[in-house]
């Protein structure tokens, strides 16, 4: 039987662990109110204080780039809860039994849960773009722009959601892996960034919500971010949560 | 085939198991012994790659466990009835365990019948009784229709419907040629499923042979008889047997089969009031076994008392 056959099947099963479990559409829920209905209110505001979007930026994609934040969080509770559901309920024991290849399944599960959650979280902000344009009909919604906005959206929270896959498989606890990806992705970027010491600022600088802030919103809290240099920092906070996980999904006793 | 050589696990130096060496045939239900804390757990979790032993090896018809690449169709087992996704329905996971090793989904549906799960597996696992997520585990091992299968524990929670149930499980798939591993502490049913027994304590091998021959190491056949001229009877039975006093007017005999005592009894003009074998017991074997391999012992309440106040 080739791997391909083994990656099929285990990918068949991910995505089944994923849906038959309602926490998952339960966030689904929330990503969507919390994102759609947040945009909505957004071009509502606009709508009715003329000016204020095309000063903000013109587009309906602008006015509705800060629900990719909601999307953000959205995505790192579903990507800890995907990934340690498994050892807080004890189903890591079956999930072993039936796919013994422990590199085969970090692969398989860490692709379908970041594809998964991205798809879902990039098409709830470009819903949320074309809510906005529906009740702000004067905003423009240009193709080109909505691309490359998605495109960064797609990229932020597929990262986001290997960070937190990550921090999920190292800690196997659905709460220490929520608070430490939060802290990462928002909470340290911005206080360490206000305080008085340079290493702070240093670290600040090369924290994975800083650059994520950066493509998300085009917010650069230390004025030398680059799009190029933001998009290596989170790849490579990504690769290195995933590695401490997956190192310990590979090598420890399954608990 | 089940093999087991020189497997060794070291918790922070202490071993949980050590040194351990067997194998488990085919179309034999082997009983897998031992008292709380004696390694059964954690041999049979190395068996299926969940842990990973300090040192040896473990391997079914050859090959290690993650070597197959759908091991559901090699090896069923279930370890622990409570370690799955207590918010997933019970066909959801069996539907899981099914795609994850190319198995049909019918033959989910052909599991839950045969394990009598029926309408329960529509419902979250959360409501099910720990009997009803044994057969839930006893469903998922049987799913691949495998040749080996492994269970720990099953009987727990199961009411009498379901020992009896899975008795004649265990003996119908030994009967087909599989290789059956049950730990299981209920001695009483082990002695009935069971073929053979492989006993271990504090994670050492004690005893590896079949039922017979365990029951045979309490020291034979054993008669015990009653009647008012006990004294008369021992005298009668000469002085190559081996005769205990086990209660008033009554006396057990080792070194003859009853019929041989009768005949002496009436020989000797001696009414007998009661004549019979001995039942002997898996239980005392494995305790007679263990005796010292037990990690963690009770006390009598009396004795506590007794401690307390000394």
């Amino acid at each position: 039987m080739s791997t391909a056959t083994v990656v099929v099947r285990a990918s068949r099963a991910e995505w089944s662990r994923i849906w038959s479990v309602r926490s998952s559409w339960f966030l689904v829920a929330a990503i969507a109110l919390a994102v759609v209905g947040l945009g909505t209110v957004a071009g509502l505001d606009v709508a009715n204080n003329p000016g204020q979007g095309q000063e903000g930026g013109g587009t309906a994609w602008d006015v509705a780039g800060f629900t990719t934040m909601f999307a953000l969080f959205g995505t790192v509770a579903w990507s800890v809860v995907a990934s340690t559901t498994d050892h807080a309920t004890g189903a890591i024991v079956p999930t072993l039994q039936w796919t013994p290849r422990r590199g085969l399944l970090l692969a398989v599960r860490s692709t379908v849960i970041t594809a998964t959650v991205t798809l879902v979280g990039a098409a709830l902000v470009a819903v949320a773009s074309l809510a906005v344009r529906a009740v702000a009909p004067g905003l423009e919604l240009p193709l080109a722009e909505g691309a490359r906005s998605l495109g960064d959206t797609a990229m932020v929270l597929a990262c986001a959601a290997l960070l937190s896959i990550g921090l999920g498989l190292a800690t196997r606890s659905t709460a220490a892996a929520v608070v430490i990806a939060v802290a990462l992705l928002l909470f340290l970027p911005v206080f360490m960034g206000q305080l008085p010491y340079e290493w702070a600022v240093t670290v600040a600088k090369h924290l994975p919500g800083s650059s994520a802030l950066f493509l998300i919103l085009g917010n650069d809290l230390f004025d030398d971010l680059t799009a190029t240099t933001a998009r290596l920092t989170l790849v490579s906070w990504a690769a290195a949560a995933l590695a401490v996980g997956g190192r310990r999904l590979v090598r420890s006793d399954a608990t | 085939m089940i093999r087991v050589q020189g497997l060794t696990k070291l918790y922070a130096g202490v071993p949980a198991v050590d040194d351990l060496t067997f194998d488990v045939e085919s179309g034999k239900v082997t009983g897998f012994l031992g008292p709380n804390g004696a390694g059964k757990s954690t041999t049979m979790r190395m068996i299926l790659g969940l842990d990973r032993p300090t040192a040896g090896t473990s391997s079914v018809g050859g090959r290690r466990y993650v070597d197959f690449p759908a091991p559901l169709r090699e090896i069923g087992a279930l370890l622990d009835a409570g370690a799955m996704h207590p918010g997933r329905t019970g066909r959801a996971h069996l539907r899981i365990g099914a795609r994850s090793n190319g198995v049909p989904l019918a033959r989910v549906e052909e599991v839950i019948d045969q394990v009598g799960l029926g309408g329960a597996a529509g419902r979250r696992v959360k409501g099910y009784s720990l009997g009803m997520r044994q057969r839930l585990g006893i469903a998922a091992a049987l799913l691949g229709d495998p040749p080996v299968l492994l269970f720990d524990e099953p009987v727990n929670g199961l009411d009498l419907d379901g020992v009896r149930w899975i008795r004649t499980l265990f003996r119908g798939l030994a009967d087909e040629g599989r290789t059956v591993l049950v730990s299981s502490h209920l001695m009483s049913e082990m002695q009935l499923i069971a073929d053979r027994v492989v006993v271990i304590g504090r994670g050492r091998l004690i005893a590896d042979e079949d039922i017979a021959g365990m029951l045979g190491g309490l020291g034979g056949r054993r008669i015990r008889v009653r009647t008012p001229q006990v004294d008369d009877l021992a005298n009668a039975l000469g002085p190559d047997v081996t005769v205990t006093r086990s209660g008033p007017g009554e006396l057990e005999v080792g070194g003859l089969v009853a019929s041989e005592v009768g005949e002496l009894a009436h020989a000797h003009g001696i009414p007998l009031h009661h004549l019979a074998e001995v039942e002997q017991s898996l239980e005392e074997a494995y305790l007679s076994l263990t005796e010292g391999e037990v990690e963690h012992q009770g006390q009598v309440l009396g004795a506590l008392g007794e401690g307390a106040s000394a």
